[in-house]
């Protein structure tokens, strides 16, 4: 289906309406973990790096797994726009995986007295990131949009299969990387008050991560109707 | 000042930066493409 300027602007609005709401979000997150959520005994300061880092793999996660499904989707109905969102959250979902790569090992340098360890967790999800710089250099290469939007898909699926194995890899191999402490089978174990942050950053992360993929896809989408509209 | 307050705030700073760059640069591609239509 051909994208229309009209449409094109409706989309770029709900982003720019939704971006704007989650960096106001983040902004309350900031302040609620470095002024309100008290310290945690043993790793001081160190311990609300937590607060960054989890929901941006968490985005991070979520972003590359949507790539998947939507890919998926692209290769069963080969709908253009299914190409596009899924480029969309691939480029949405590196962002949030520079922040998960960084403020991880500025946390593993205090605590684990390393910047950086080739365990599992860490390995798989340095892999996660450059097959996702791999998708984008792919998209890059190819000019016909029909192939273009079919080998990435490929990979995209890819790249989705490992997401599942990175959260169980604390589980099936030894690890230095901490287990999960909401996102397991028990009761999430950290007290109410530091829980209620964490929550308020999955959401504020979650609702960035959709700003982000909106905005980009509807840009993508005036793009294309712009050119269309020229020739 | 508790341990390892620069490790935090390193953290913080990165990953705002991180939010502020990209965020800041599709909000700014957004308003462009809005205003140009007008």
């Amino acid at each position: 289906m051909k994208p229309t300027i009209s449409g094109s602007r409706g989309i770029i609005k709900w982003g720019l309406a939704l971006t704007a709401l989650g960096l106001a979000a983040m902004v309350i997150v900031y302040v609620l973990a470095l002024v309100y959520t008290p310290f945690e005994v043993r790793q001081g300061a160190a311990q609300k790096i937590f607060y960054v880092h989890v929901p941006a793999a968490w985005s991070a996660m979520m972003a590359f797994t949507i790539v998947g499904l939507v890919s998926i989707l692209y290769l069963w109905l080969r709908d253009e726009r299914l190409d596009a969102f899924a480029a969309s959250s691939a480029e949405v979902g590196l962002v949030f995986s520079v922040i998960m790569l960084t403020t991880g090992p500025i946390w593993g340098k205090p605590i684990w007295g390393t910047w950086w360890t080739w365990d599992a967790r860490l390995t798989l999800t340095l892999i996660l990131f450059l097959l996702f710089l791999g998708y984008m250099t792919l998209r890059s290469a190819i000019h016909d949009p029909a192939e273009r939007a079919r080998f990435s898909a490929v990979v995209g699926i890819m790249g989705m299969v490992l997401v599942p194995f990175i959260h169980l890899s604390v589980y099936l191999f030894r690890t230095l990387h901490p287990k999960p402490i909401v996102l397991k089978a028990s009761a999430p174990s950290l007290p109410p008050v530091m829980l209620r942050t964490l929550l308020l950053g999955f959401l504020a992360a979650s609702v960035l991560y959709l700003g982000f993929v909106v905005l980009r896809y509807g840009l993508a989408r005036h793009a294309v109707a712009e050119r269309d509209e020229e020739n | 000042m508790p341990e390892n307050t620069s490790y935090m705030i390193a953290a913080y700073v990165v990953a705002a930066v991180v939010y502020l760059l990209y965020g800041g640069s599709l909000l700014t591609k957004g308003l462009r493409a809005l205003r140009k239509d007008r």
